[in-house]
C-alpha cells in the first residue's frame, strides 16, 4: 500500500457483502487505517459468498471476502448489546469515517444512524451505502446487485437488442457504489477541513449507477428518443467479433483514417472507398460485415490487439480471468501484488486502479480473520485486560 | 447555508470525451472553479461539441457546438477558454494558467503530452503542489502505454467478458454457460474511471491540505476496469476458472433473472435469495402447488430446473405492467425492480423523490429547453453539491481567464482573437449531419421515439 495519501485517517468498517468493504478498501489502500467490524460468529455476509478459495466453502475462504478486505485489521463486535456498543463508541470517538451498509431501518435500530453516532463524535463523517438511499418510496426495498441494476435504467441498455437485457459483471452495482462512496467520503473530509464538522454521506446504488446514463437521458429528454440494447444489425465495429482463438472488438474511433484499419485488418476489399465513412459504412453495413469476419478470422487475438496500438488504432480483445493474470504490461505497472494469507496461502491479487509515482508501495496484507486483531485494538489500543476480553467473549459480545 | 466543499479548489480540465470531462463536473458541482480547455479549430474540439449529440429534436441548431445533450451533462457548471495547443503561445497560456490551479485532469495519450511539454514535470515547474490526473486507457508506463482507447473496445480487453454474457443451448437441449462475451457498453470503462479519479484526487487534496505535497495520479482505465473483477481473478488464481457467463442467473440463488411483462420491450428483474422469498413469490403468483413442489424445494432443485421455473414466472409477469410485478413483491419481501428505460427513468417516483435530475436553464440564444441533468450517487447531509449551471459556451470566460487570472493585455487578446486562438465561433466547419429518428429506429441505433415527449416528461 502506498505511503499513505491518506495516513493517519481512521475508518471503521461496518460494511458487509461489497459496497460498504469495497469503499473502505480503496481507502485502506490510500492508506487509512481501516479497522473493519463484524458480527462475532457470522462475520461479513461475503465470507459466506461463493467462489472459494479450492472451493472449500469455509469462512476464511471466501475470495470475495479476501479481495475487498486486504490492508485492514479486524475485530469482532456486537453493536446490539450494551458492552458491544460501549466497545463501538470508544471506537468512533476517535474514528475520521464510519462505512455502513445495512438497510435504513436496521442501522437506526442498531442506533447506527447519524444522529445517534454525532454525539460521540461531531468529527465523524458517516457513509452510508443502501440499495436506494435513506429517503424516498424505494428505501426500504429489498435489493440485491441485479435489481439496483434494473432500476437505475443502466440495465436496459446491456446487451443485445434481439435478447433480453443482460445482468452485469460480477456484482458491478456494489463496485461502482463502493468507488462512488469513497469518492464522497472524501469530499466529506475535505469539507471537514473548513467546517470542523462531519457529516452523514447518503450514498445510493442504483443513483450510482443511473449518473452513467449521460447518452440515453438526453436522447429521451432532448428528442424523444428511447435509446435501447445494442444494435445486432451493423458492420461489426465497435462489438465483439470472432477471431481465431476468441473475440476482438474492432474499432473505427480514433483518428486514424479507414485505410489504416483497412490494412490491419489486411483484407484487400476492404480499402474500398465506399467503407471509408461512417455514412457508407451503416449503407454497406452488412457487406462489410462478412468482409470483417472473413479478415479478423485469419488473426489470433493479441497479434492483432498489439497491431492496431502499434498503428494507433483502438481496437480492443476479449480477455479472460487468465489473460490478464498473464498480463505482461498488467506486470510491467506492478498491478499486481502478492497477499500471503495464513489459511489460503500466497497468491497474486489485483492491485490499485492507479500509479501514484513517488510513493512506496509496499507489501499488502493480507484479509484479517474473525477477529484477528481484537486483543490489539481493544487490548492494547482500548486497554480493556485479558480478563475483559475473556469476559466480553462468553458474553458473545466479541 | 451549506458550503460547497472545494469552493476554494481550482481546476484545469484538458479533458475530452467522457470520463474526466464528467469528473470536472462533478468537481464544479462541489463548488470547484473548472476550467475547460477548448478550441475554435473544429477538428480538434471535444467530440461531445461536435459529432456525439443529442441535439434538441434532432435539429443541431445556430449554436449547434453548444447544443449536444451528452457535452451539457457533462460540462455543467465549467468554464471555457479557447486556445490552440499546437501554438507554443497557448502552450505557453496553458503553464502560466496551472501556476494558478489547484488540479490539472487530461486524458492524452503521454506522446502528445509530452510534445506539447505539458507532461507532470514540465507542469510543476510551475506548481509545485500540483495535483494531475492523466487518464489514459493503459497508463503511463509499461508496453502498451502509448496505445489509445476508448471505452467500447477497452471493456472486453479488461476482462468484464469474461463474466458476462447470454447462456447457450448445450447438447442436451438445456442451457450452458455460454461461450461468446458480452459487455455492459454505455462506456462503463469511462465511468470507471471518474468515480476512481475523483477518489484518488480527493486523497491526494487531502494530503496536500496537510503537508503541501502534490501527487501525479497515473489512471490507467485497464486497470480500473480489471479492479473491480477482483473476484474473477482471484478464482483463476486459486481454482483456475477463467470465465462465467451465466446470463442472467445467479450462481448459487434461484430464480434469478428478468421476465418480460406487458409492453414493448419491458422487464422486471426478481432475485430470490432464501425459501421464505421463494414462497412469497408462490404468493404473489397465486400457485400453492408450486410452493411445495419438491422440484422447487431449495436452491439447489430451483437452480436445476430454472428453465421450467422461468417458464412459470414468466407467464405470469407477461399479463402485468413491471411496476405491478415490482411492487406486488417488494410488498411480499422479495427483491424484484422494474428494468427502466430511460424515460421511466426520468418519470420514476425514486429518482424523483431523490431529486436526481437537476433542471438546468441555458441561455435563451443557446436554444434548449430548460430540462433534468443527471445529478450524483450520492448526497450530503451538511454541504452543498448542485449543477451549478450550463456547460459553458465556446470561450466564454477567455476575458476573465487571459485578462484577470493571467493579466494579458488587450493587444495581445486582440492578436489571439485574429489568428482564432481565442474566440466564440468554430473556425469554419458546420454543424454535424444526423439520421433522422425513423432512420435510426430503422437501424436499430434507437429502440423507438416519441414525438410528444414533451408533454410525457414531469415539469422542470
Amino acid at each position: 500500500m502506498p505511503a499513505g495519501l491518506l495516513e493517519g485517517f481512521r475508518v471503521l468498517d461496518m460494511g458487509s457483502g461489497i459496497s460498504g468493504p469495497w469503499c473502505a478498501k480503496l481507502l485502506a489502500d490510500y492508506g487509512a487505517d481501516v479497522i473493519k467490524l463484524e458480527i462475532p460468529g457470522c462475520g461479513d455476509d461475503a465470507r459466506r459468498m461463493g467462489p472459494f478459495a479450492g472451493d472449500d466453502p469455509d469462512s476464511e475462504k471466501s475470495l470475495t471476502f479476501l479481495y475487498l478486505n486486504t490492508n485492514k485489521k479486524g475485530v469482532t463486535l456486537d453493536p446490539s448489546t450494551v458492552s458491544g456498543r460501549r466497545l463501538l463508541d470508544h471506537l468512533v470517538a476517535d474514528a475520521d469515517v464510519l462505512v455502513e451498509n445495512n438497510p435504513p431501518a436496521r442501522s437506526k435500530e442498531l442506533g447506527l444512524n447519524y444522529e445517534s453516532l454525532v454525539e460521540t463524535n461531531p468529527g465523524l463523517v458517516l457513509t452510508s451505502i443502501t440499495p436506494f438511499g435513506q429517503t424516498g418510496p424505494y428505501n426500504d426495498f429489498e435489493a440485491t446487485d441485479i435489481v439496483t441494476y434494473a432500476l437505475s435504467g443502466l440495465m436496459y441498455h446491456s446487451g443485445d437488442s434481439d435478447q433480453p437485457p443482460l445482468r452485469n459483471v460480477l456484482d458491478q452495482s456494489f463496485y461502482v457504489a463502493g468507488a462512488t462512496a469513497a469518492a464522497a467520503t472524501q469530499v466529506a473530509l475535505f469539507a471537514r477541513l473548513t467546517s470542523g464538522e462531519g457529516q452523514h454521506v447518503d450514498v445510493a446504488v442504483a443513483q450510482c449507477l443511473g449518473a452513467h446514463l449521460v447518452q440515453p437521458l438526453p436522447y429521451y429528454n432532448y428528442m424523444g428518443a428511447v435509446k435501447g440494447r445494442r444494435p445486432v444489425r451493423g458492420a461489426g465495429f465497435e462489438e465483439l467479433m470472432p477471431a481465431r482463438d476468441g473475440y476482438v472488438a474492432p474499432s473505427v474511433q480514433g483518428s486514424q483514417p479507414w485505410s489504416t484499419i483497412a490494412s490491419l485488418i489486411g483484407l484487400e476489399e476492404l480499402q474500398d472507398e465506399k467503407f471509408a465513412t461512417g455514412a457508407g459504412r451503416v449503407a454497406h453495413g452488412e457487406e462489410l460485415k462478412e468482409l470483417l469476419i472473413k479478415g479478423l478470422s485469419q488473426w489470433d487475438r493479441k497479434p492483432l490487439f498489439l497491431a492496431s496500438g502499434e498503428q494507433r488504432l483502438v481496437f480492443g480483445m476479449a480477455q479472460d480471468a487468465g489473460d490478464l493474470a498473464e498480463c505482461t504490461h498488467l506486470q510491467a505497472r506492478d498491478f499486481f501484488v502478492k497477499v500471503d494469507h495464513p489459511v489460503v496461502g500466497p497468491a497474486q491479487y489485483p492491485g490499485m486502479a492507479v500509479r501514484l509515482p513517488g510513493e512506496t508501495i509496499s507489501g499488502s496484507q493480507p484479509a484479517p480473520l474473525l477477529g484477528e486483531h481484537n486483543s490489539e485494538i481493544f487490548g492494547v489500543e482500548l486497554g480493556y485486560s485479558a480478563e475483559d476480553l475473556v469476559s466480553l467473549r462468553q458474553l458473545g459480545v466479541i | 447555508m451549506l458550503q460547497a466543499p472545494l469552493k476554494n479548489i481550482r481546476v484545469l480540465d484538458l479533458s475530452r470525451v467522457f470520463a474526466m470531462p464528467f469528473a470536472g463536473a462533478n468537481l464544479a458541482d462541489l463548488g470547484a472553479e473548472v476550467i475547460k480547455i477548448d478550441t475554435c479549430q473544429p477538428q480538434f474540439m471535444d467530440t461531445t461539441r461536435t459529432i456525439t449529440g443529442p441535439f434538441p429534436d434532432n435539429q443541431p441548431g445556430e449554436l449547434w457546438w453548444e447544443q449536444g445533450g451528452t457535452f451539457q451533462n457533462l460540462n455543467r457548471g465549467k468554464r471555457s477558454l479557447t486556445l490552440d495547443l499546437r501554438s507554443e503561445e497557448s502552450q505557453k497560456i496553458i503553464k502560466d494558467l496551472v501556476g494558478v490551479c489547484d488540479v490539472v485532469l487530461e486524458n492524452f495519450t503521454p506522446r502528445v503530452m509530452a510534445r506539447f511539454e505539458l507532461d507532470f514535470e514540465s507542469l510543476r515547474a510551475n506548481k509545485p503542489d500540483l495535483i494531475m490526473v492523466s487518464n489514459t486507457g493503459y497508463g503511463h508506463s509499461g508496453p502498451w502505454s502509448n496505445f489509445g482507447a476508448m471505452a467500447s473496445a477497452l471493456e472486453p480487453t479488461h476482462g468484464t467478458g469474461a463474466f458476462m454474457g447470454y447462456m447457450e443451448e448445450g447438447e442436451d437441449g438445456r442451457l450452458v454457460e455460454g461461450e461468446v462475451p458480452n459487455k455492459m457498453g454505455n462506456s462503463y470503462s469511462d465511468f470507471l474511471a471518474t468515480w476512481t479519479a475523483l477518489g484518488a484526487l480527493m486523497a491526494a487534496l487531502l494530503r496536500r491540505a496537510r503537508t503541501g505535497q502534490g501527487q501525479w495520479i497515473d489512471l490507467a482505465m485497464y486497470q480500473t476496469g480489471t479492479t473491480v473483477i477482483g473476484t474473477g481473478l482471484l478464482d483463476f488464481a486459486f481454482n483456475g476458472r477463467r470465465t462465467l457467463r451465466i446470463g442472467n442467473r445467479h450462481p448459487f440463488w434461484s430464480p434469478h433473472g428478468v421476465y418480460p411483462c406487458q409492453g414493448r420491450d419491458q422487464w422486471v428483474a426478481i432475485a430470490v435469495g432464501s425459501d421464505e422469498e421463494w414462497q412469497a413469490v408462490c404468493q404473489a403468483i397465486g400457485n400453492p402447488e408450486l410452493a411445495t413442489n419438491p422440484r422447487f424445494a431449495d436452491p439447489i432443485e430451483r437452480r436445476q430446473h430454472q428453465e421450467e421455473l422461468d417458464q412459470i414466472i414468466g407467464n405470469w409477469t407477461s399479463v402485468l405492467t413491471s411496476y405491478q410485478v415490482m411492487n406486488g413483491l417488494q410488498e411480499a419481501g422479495v427483491p424484484a425492480g422494474a428494468v427502466l428505460t430511460a424515460k421511466q427513468a426520468l418519470t420514476d417516483p425514486q429518482y424523483l423523490e431523490r431529486g436526481f435530475f437537476e433542471t438546468v436553464h441555458n441561455p435563451p440564444e443557446v436554444g434548449l429547453r430548460s430540462k433534468g441533468y443527471i445529478g450524483r450517487g450520492w448526497k450530503f447531509s451538511k454541504s452543498e453539491a448542485e449543477i451549478k449551471g450550463p456547460a459553458p459556451r465556446l470561450g466564454e470566460a477567455n476575458e476573465y481567464i487571459l485578462g484577470e487570472l493571467l493579466g494579458i493585455d488587450e493587444a495581445r487578446m486582440k492578436v489571439f482573437a485574429d489568428d482564432w486562438t481565442i474566440g466564440n465561433l468554430p473556425e469554419g466547419g458546420g454543424a454535424p449531419g444526423t439520421v433522422t429518428l425513423e432512420e435510426q429506429e430503422e437501424l436499430g441505433w434507437i429502440a423507438e421515439f416519441e414525438a410528444d415527449y414533451l408533454g410525457l416528461l414531469p415539469p422542470v
